[in-house]
């Protein structure tokens, strides 16, 4: 499969870095500039979390912050940064100041134009409804949702179809309050659908739980139903291993069984990142986990079955151990995002970093991982080269493009230990950012597909509300595209239609609504 | 019958004690066996939970911890022995101060800070439990004893932990680098010789190749029950070597669900159960819950099986070593079916002897001892992650079935099991001939 994929890209066009050596970008921190001063502080029940989520709550276009707090509040940080220029932000009250929080997703769950953000925490979690103007308010009594009293530590999103509403996925860690023996105490996982009428249903058990520190709805096998990944901390679960859900709208869920493929891994999952590398139309899927992490694609002669094999050590990204610094011991991996970072049309990786508190069997200095795939299929490290390789205790992140240059800027949430912000200076190839929409329920066409077409290759994002650990974004999607100056676009929208083919010019934001031509978005000065 | 567990361990201790109205000064306090049953559980828990407990390293705390048991024990009583001048490098202990010692506060400090030295590096989880044990079972014994008994026991126990781990520093297995698979180690080259059979990373290189040469407890040295070369390693269908591998590619191939029930329950993965040591102590631990034992029926229990389990990882690991014996999975890939693979994962070091079957022997042939011939039991072990619990008549005949649970599972050779087995009986002699009591 690789070296027919090898052969693909041979013959497309020319990228500008379509050799062996991805150019490496450089990314300037810009922490001590930035306005942002936060840290995700707290002891035994903070040891997991520490989300970010990065999205537009005011409806300038660009993508605010917010960051989980743990036992300190957490904080909502509004985007002040001009194009191309420093990454700027600045404190806003918002309403979202909780404690307790670990991590947070941007959803507009309401279908109201304007983004909500669900809010998991030690404790009952709150969705909290977009007011506009970056204020929110708790809504779970509104909508119905019960926040329960758990550990949240992860969340996926999806609408299932002719749903108006979303369902949403929450993953819950182990009994808190279990003092002696924890082990095996992992608590249920949460499924909210929508109730007749608006909100929600009350939860059903996604039983049995073993313990998530990641969850992602997926139409892993193009489908056009997404089932539900759950990636699962196996120090907790007895009996467990990683999970596949059926969702069906109006089944309840149903795991995937080893009659139907699913073959058991057990590992310390700790955050998914989905990205269609091979532009197949089925996504692979980097797990982190502890030492050792994975990535999986669809095994050859899988024949529709989730029969998932391991490719991580012929790709270069098992990252077992730290590549810099001298601590030789295993890492501890948690957030993991695709990214394009020097927009050559290739997704690459980064993975955050950190030991989970006092594990002298791993590494305590654990720079975080920026791997660049090669054409090839294969990753190179460069986090130390672009100057990523933080040595801080990392949990959470987002990869967006702050400054609206076309290059993916980065912030990591490292446990107590200030946050980090860094711009990405390039450089980069050509670039597009777009965002489809839609009228009705789910604006955003979550479930959906991009496809963005280069002479004969094509790349594929499929548009999903979860994955990483505990952290989210919405707005742009972006893809770079090598040395090409102009591209086809299209969407796959959530419910099976197909979006024409669309050339745009390369360089550019663009709203892609449904049955319109590409929009042309250009920033101004509010 | 019930599977051994922490749960079950606590379990009065936590509802009568601690979750309860009733103030811990007013509630009985545990008794000694209570109190060895709390921290065994906590150690099966640690194990299953603690990164550098693979089985060796698991066998070499029972070890350690049995001994602890056994020397509290023993000191408080005028019938039993001392270890000291038994056991490889153990010179004799510290003292008990003259007066009254509350035995069960003895156990508790000793094994507390055994435990908390040999899992220093379990993760913050394992030391939040490892505190709660230590603190609300302390308070619960000391509560009802008087100031002075409670401050001379609990500094007799902690003197004679550090007696112990003392002792354990100089063995030779504290430090595990890397999780055991230490980066420098070079692999033996030739086609006989193991290699790595995993995309795993950090197991490109095996499982503590250095372990057989550790001090051993109660037998001489690693060496001491050396066995005979496997079959010649051979290419040639006509072969011993390759009929050895097409058994286990055959048996594959014809498993009955009873077989395949057999592997996944004596499969004892590391970091996802209580390994095979674990394992067994387990199967004691609940002999020992069923008849009701004393004190000191604990102890000779514990320190004759933790020792026992100990020096059979370290005469295994010798055999390991000095043949490096590739696995099946190697083999038959390469001469027989590119696309085969073992229905168990395959431990990431060499073959011979099987090491569960040395263990299980050596535990076997020590149960045996203390329990009898026909000492029929229900093994409900792996029953934490969800199998069915298994009826065995005798401790041979479940180690028997251990030992052949690794060819079902596609991991070991015949010729692995039975001389594996057949080691650990040797290993168990001298065990067996320690002398615990007075009479």
């Amino acid at each position: 499969m690789r070296a027919a994929l090898l052969l693909v890209l041979l013959a497309a066009p020319c990228s500008v870095h379509a050799d062996d050596a991805p150019v490496v970008p450089t990314f300037a921190e810009e922490t001590a500039t930035s306005g942002i001063d936060h840290e995700y502080t707290g002891e035994w029940q903070y040891m997991v979390g520490g989300g970010a989520a990065a999205f537009d709550c005011d409806g300038d276009g660009r993508q605010d912050l917010f960051l989980a707090g743990g036992e300190s509040p957490a904080r909502l940080y509004h985007n002040d940064s001009d194009p191309g220029g420093a990454l700027t932000f600045s404190e806003r009250p918002s309403g979202l100041e909780l404690d307790a929080v670990t991590g947070a997703y941007p959803l507009d769950v309401d279908s109201d134009g304007m983004m909500d953000l669900v809010l998991l925490r030690v404790g009952a979690n709150s969705v909290m409804r977009g007011l506009g103007d970056c204020r929110f308010s708790a809504a779970n009594e509104d909508w119905h949702f019960d926040g329960g009293d758990g550990w949240s530590t992860a969340l996926a999103a999806t609408w299932e179809k002719g749903a108006s509403w979303p369902t949403i996925a929450i993953g819950n860690y182990i009994d808190r309050h279990e003092e002696f023996s924890p082990w095996g105490s992992c608590t249920d996982n949460w499924l909210h659908r929508p109730a007749e009428g608006g909100g929600f249903a009350a939860p059903l058990a996604l039983t049995p739980s073993y313990c998530p520190l990641s969850m992602l709805f997926t139409d892993w096998n193009g489908s056009g139903t997404p089932s539900l990944r759950v990636s699962n901390d196996r120090e907790y679960y007895e009996g467990g291993e990683e999970q596949l859900w059926h969702v069906e709208p109006g089944q309840p869920p149903r795991l995937y069984s080893a009659a139907e493929g699913w073959k058991a891994l057990k590992i310390w999952g700790m955050g998914i990142a989905s990205y269609d590398l091979k532009g197949d139309g089925t996504p692979d899927y980097f797990l982190t986990s502890m030492a050792d992490h994975k990535l999986q694609e669809l095994a050859p002669g899988a024949d529709g079955a989730p029969d998932y094999r391991d490719m991580a050590l012929a790709a270069g990204v098992t990252v077992q151990r730290p590549f810099t610094g001298g601590d030789i011991r295993p890492s501890t991996g948690w957030h993991a995002e695709f990214e394009d970072v020097n927009n050559d049309g290739y997704a690459d990786l980064f993975v955050a970093k950190g030991n989970v508190s006092e594990m002298p069997d791993f590494a305590m200095e654990d720079p975080n991982n920026l791997l660049l795939q090669r054409p090839d299929g294969t990753f190179m490290e460069t986090a130390d080269k672009a100057g990523v390789a933080s040595l801080s205790t990392s949990r959470g992140a987002v990869l967006a493009d702050l400054n609206l240059d076309g290059l993916p800027d980065l912030v990591v949430v490292n446990r107590n230990g200030p946050a980090q912000v860094w711009r990405n200076r390039g450089p980069g190839g050509h670039w597009l950012n777009l965002r489809p929409h839609r009228d009705g329920a789910n604006h955003d066409a979550v479930g959906g597909w991009i496809e963005v077409r280069t002479g004969e290759r094509i790349q594929r994002r499929e548009l999903t509300v979860g994955g990483g650990h505990v952290s989210g974004e919405a707005g742009w999607w972006h893809f770079g595209l090598g040395s090409a100056e102009a591209a086809d676009v299209r969407v796959l929208w959530p419910d099976g239609t197909a979006g024409d083919w669309q050339t745009v010019p390369s360089d550019g934001f663009y709203r892609l609504t449904e049955g319109k031509p590409p929009e042309r978005w250009t920033y101004s000065v509010p | 019958m019930h599977s051994f567990t922490r749960r079950q361990a606590i379990g009065g201790l936590s509802t009568a004690l601690l979750l309860s109205a009733v103030p811990a000064h007013a509630a009985p306090a545990p008794v000694p066996q209570k109190v060895i049953s709390v921290w065994y559980g906590l150690i099966l828990d640690l194990v299953r939970h603690t990164p550098t407990y693979t089985p060796p390293v698991v066998s070499r705390t029972l070890g350690y911890a049995g001994v602890a048991v056994h020397e509290a024990t023993a000191s408080g009583r005028d019938d039993l022995l001392t270890l000291a001048g038994q056991l490889n490098g153990l010179a004799a202990g510290p003292v008990r101060e003259a007066g009254a010692h509350d035995e069960a506060l003895v156990l508790h400090a000793a094994l507390g800070a055994v435990v908390a030295k040999l899992f220093f590096n379990t993760g913050p989880t394992g030391q939040r439990a490892l505190k709660a044990v230590t603190d609300k079972l302390g308070a619960a014994i000391e509560a009802p004893l008087a100031p002075e008994v409670a401050r001379r026991s609990r500094a007799y126990g902690e003197a004679l932990a550090a007696h112990v781990v003392n002792w354990a520093a100089g063995d030779g297995g504290a430090e595990i680098v890397n999780l055991g698979f230490p980066e420098d180690h070079a692999l033996t080259p030739g086609p006989a010789h193991w290699v790595p059979t995993n995309r795993i990373a950090l197991q490109q290189k095996p499982l503590l190749p250095h372990w057989g040469a550790n001090r051993t407890f109660a037998m001489p040295e690693g060496k001491s029950c050396r066995l005979p070369p496997p079959p010649a390693y051979s290419e040639d269908p006509g072969s011993d070597f390759y009929t050895e591998a097409m058994e286990v590619y055959e048996v594959s191939k014809t498993l009955t669900e009873d077989q395949r029930a057999i592997a996944a329950f004596w499969s004892d993965d590391a970091m996802l159960s209580r390994t095979p040591p674990g394992h067994w102590m387990s199967i004691a631990l609940d002999a020992l819950d069923a008849e009701g034992a004393d004190q000191a029926r604990y102890a000779d229990v514990l320190v004759r099986l933790g020792i026992v389990l100990a020096d059979a990882f370290i005469g295994c690991w010798q055999g390991k070593y000095e043949y490096d014996l590739l696995r099946p999975v190697t083999y038959i890939n390469r001469l027989i079916d590119p696309g085969w693979t073992p229905i168990l994962a395959t431990p990431p070091f060499p073959e011979y002897p099987s090491g569960h079957s040395t263990q299980s022997g050596a535990a076997a042939e020590v149960l045996t001892a203390l329990f009898g011939a026909d000492h029929a039991f229900t093994d409900e072990t792996p029953t934490i992650e969800g199998m069915a619990p298994r009826r065995f008549a005798s401790f041979w005949a479940a180690a028997d079935e251990a030992g052949i649970s690794r060819l079902y599972g596609g991991i070991h050779y015949r010729a692995a099991i039975e001389r594996g087995l057949d080691q650990g009986r040797c290993i168990a002699a001298y065990t067996n001939a320690l002398k615990t009591g007075r009479t």
